[in-house]
């Protein structure tokens, strides 16, 4: 039987709305996964323009360090339960941009993700497939990543 | 061309010389000829000053700054270098944005990344990099990139103390019974993208727009020195990713100039064919941006459609949709399977079927014409002043089109023809992508029937022809190639030092510069409603504004 969190929780997981924040070149591959032959928003996804509507934050790809404090910033305005889904691999180690001292080479040292997807830039199928993979986290109950730990939470923004 | 010669005549130079068949190349020996040489050129009518590139050379202790003059109209070109001392107390000179508005983000860049002191500049302020340089210059061969990575958190800290104090501060000095407001548009505004305009208004009116850019900023013109030269291609491409394939050809020219490769006529027309592909979804995805900055997402949804097939076409050739890295110095990085070229037809056959339908419905849109007819104008004589380039200028009537100016790969074979139109609004640029993605089309249909037909007479080989030896080392040489990418004009000035294995020094100057000069420019006295629509219609990329 379904108790009534559990019912909470599903209804939570199945329409999940991104903060529409564009951190680097990523947002393409996403804007490619909003687009007609991959339409996330069969899967119940939608990009908003606030983030106080939102339930999770896309680190799309690098992160620079001027935007780091833009990008933390969001995540507090969102409401709880809110979870991070990390793209790219600038959002694990700096990717490409590994050699440049201007990008954040550990950005999920900084706000700790729930789900990598790896790519430069990911496939939208992998877009949708990570997205996934939140909503089974939800599903399962668990708490988010950032929400239990991170740099992010000792820096003033 | 002789005239121009004859006016460095008049000036002490160590050397005049012939570059290319466009440019001429010339060294000053004294940096106070700059200024009354700057004012005879622009009475000559080399009226763009296109960007200014500032080198190192710490073994030599001199800071040479090039300079790039451009006609628009008549393709004359110069490339004027002058010394400078390299110590930060006397590394000045005067600035040029008093004749040559262009010039004013490009000398505050130089003066940011390199320290060189622009006198009577009427605005020199740091510009691109974060709040944690202020000043210091990054791009200077002794800044020790390591020693300032390792303070990482003060790093940030100081990023956050600007922009806190920065907020502060920012109506202190506004009348407090006025309605005059300071907002901030970005850096998460969806229309906008990590760029941030400080919009001074009263009400609903712009009274100016200050850019806060530099939410991007990846450092690439210092993170090609720490790679060799094919490497320095994941850099040069990342420039911006809606298209990549020109600036990678940019630089490609500009590697086989030093080397002295010259590539195969397959290569070349691969180039085009691969150049003009990311043009076409690049332009789709502009002319999306440009409806839905209005407002309306319908267009966005459509161009994504047809957009995918020809991603389709790149991911077959290269493995991936986006992040190719086809084109590499020395031609294009993988042969061709001439299946592949049944993706291609896909997406012309995709292309074909549903444009005349975006014409009917967006191009034509009566709502779109009222909105957009007279906003944000640009005239001709702005074009030449400003040095915008690409859809920007020929919106406004500006014939400038590299591709005819200075063919480079295969388009000397091709006949292009200008296409401008004349009234430079905002309405005029979106017709202007309309136009050019048809262009772009045509070109991929001749590209593809010349390969097939050449590879039918045995003429090409698709497997073998890709590829000719770049040596890995290369000579101590400088070089600077032009290419017309999907903004406009990217200008590529790379310089090696002796047996070099990766760039000295690569300056890549990207459209989206000048363009987001312009904004201040556009949106004075308009209301905040035209913000969106002015600032979709350049077709600005932050990507390639940062670097």
């Amino acid at each position: 039987m379904l108790k009534i969190l559990d019912f909470f929780d599903y209804a939570k997981s199945e329409s999940l709305w991104m903060a529409h924040f564009c951190t680097g070149c990523c947002s393409l591959e996403m804007a490619a996964a909003m687009g007609p032959r991959y339409d996330w928003e069969r899967y119940g996804y939608l990009p908003t323009p606030t983030p106080r509507q939102a339930d999770v934050l896309m680190i799309t790809g690098l992160v620079s360090k001027k935007i780091l404090p833009a990008l933390l910033r969001t995540y507090a305005q969102m409401p709880e339960p809110k979870y991070v889904v990390a793209m790219g691999a600038c959002s694990f180690d700096g990717g490409p941009y590994n050699d440049s001292l201007s990008v954040i080479k550990n950005p999920t040292e900084i706000l700790p993700a729930d789900v990598f997807i790896a790519g430069c830039p990911p496939k939208p199928e992998a877009i949708i497939e990570g997205l996934e993979q939140v909503k089974q986290k939800i599903k399962n109950g668990e708490p988010s990543a950032a929400s239990q730990g991170g740099l992010w939470k000792e820096m003033e923004f | 061309m002789e005239s121009i010669k004859k006016l460095l005549e008049k000036f002490s130079c160590e050397y005049v010389e012939d570059y290319k068949k466009t440019w001429i190349k010339a060294k000053l020996n004294s940096k106070e000829d700059l200024l009354s040489l700057g004012e005879v050129l622009k009475t000559e009518g080399l009226r763009s000053l296109s960007t200014i590139s500032p080198t190192d050379f710490l073994d030599a202790d001199v800071m040479e700054v090039n300079y790039f003059f451009e006609d628009l109209d008549t393709k004359r070109n110069l490339w004027l270098k002058v010394d400078l001392p390299r110590d930060e107390e006397s590394c000045e000179i005067e600035s040029l944005t008093p004749l040559f508005p262009s010039a004013e983000w490009h000398e505050r860049e130089a003066f940011s990344m390199f320290g060189v002191n622009f006198l009577h500049h009427p605005d020199l302020r740091e510009i691109i990099k974060s709040e944690d340089f202020t000043g210091v210059y990054p791009f200077r061969k002794d800044f020790d990139w390591d020693a300032h990575e390792k303070n990482q958190v003060q790093n940030v800290q100081q990023i956050v103390d600007a922009f806190k104090k920065e907020q502060e501060e920012n109506e202190v000095d506004l009348d407090p019974d006025s309605s005059e407001t300071i907002l901030n548009w970005g850096p998460t505004h969806p229309a906008s993208g990590p760029i941030r305009l400080r919009v001074h208004c009263d009400g609903e009116e712009v009274i100016s727009v200050d850019p806060d850019i530099g939410y991007v900023w990846r450092a690439l013109e210092h993170l090609v020195t720490k790679k060799d030269f094919v490497g320095a291609i994941v850099a040069v491409e990342r420039l911006c990713f809606m298209d990549n394939i020109n600036s990678m050809t940019a630089y490609a020219l500009a590697v086989e100039e030093i080397a002295g490769v010259e590539i195969t006529p397959f290569a070349k027309w691969m180039r085009v064919l691969l150049g003009e592909v990311a043009r076409v979804s690049s332009h789709f995805m502009g002319l999306g941006m440009f409806f839905n900055n209005m407002g309306l997402h319908t267009l966005a949804m459509w161009n994504m459609d047809t957009r995918e097939f020809f991603l389709d076409f790149l991911e077959s050739y290269s493995g991936a949709r986006i992040a190719t890295a086809a084109v590499e110095p020395g031609g294009v990085r993988y042969g061709l399977d001439m299946v592949m070229f049944d993706e291609l037809q896909k997406a012309l056959d995709k292309f074909d079927s549903s444009i005349g339908e975006v014409e009917a419905v967006f191009v034509k849109n009566p709502t779109m014409k009222m909105r957009a007819h007279n906003v944000g104008r640009l005239s001709g004589d702005e074009v030449h002043q400003f040095g915008l380039s690409g859809i920007v200028a020929r919106a406004s009537g500006v014939q400038t089109d590299i591709r005819i100016d200075e063919p480079y790969d295969a388009y000397s074979e091709l006949d292009l023809e200008y296409i401008t139109q004349e009234r430079g609004s905002a309405q005029d640029r979106f017709m202007m992508l309309f136009a050019e993605l048809k262009q772009s089309i045509e070109i991929i249909k001749k590209a593809k029937a010349h390969i097939e037909e050449k590879v039918a007479s045995e003429e090409m080989n698709p497997t073998k022809d890709h590829m000719v030896k770049v040596p890995k080392k290369l000579p101590k040489g400088e070089a600077i190639s032009r290419v017309e990418w999907a903004r406009g004009e990217v200008l590529m000035h790379l310089v090696t030092e002796e047996k070099a294995k990766s760039p000295y020094r690569l300056k890549m100057r990207a459209p989206s510069f000048n363009h987001t000069m312009m904004l201040n420019y556009l949106l004075k006295g308009r209301t905040l409603s035209d913000i969106p629509l002015i600032f979709g219609s350049l077709y600005i990329c932050q990507g390639d504004l940062d670097r």
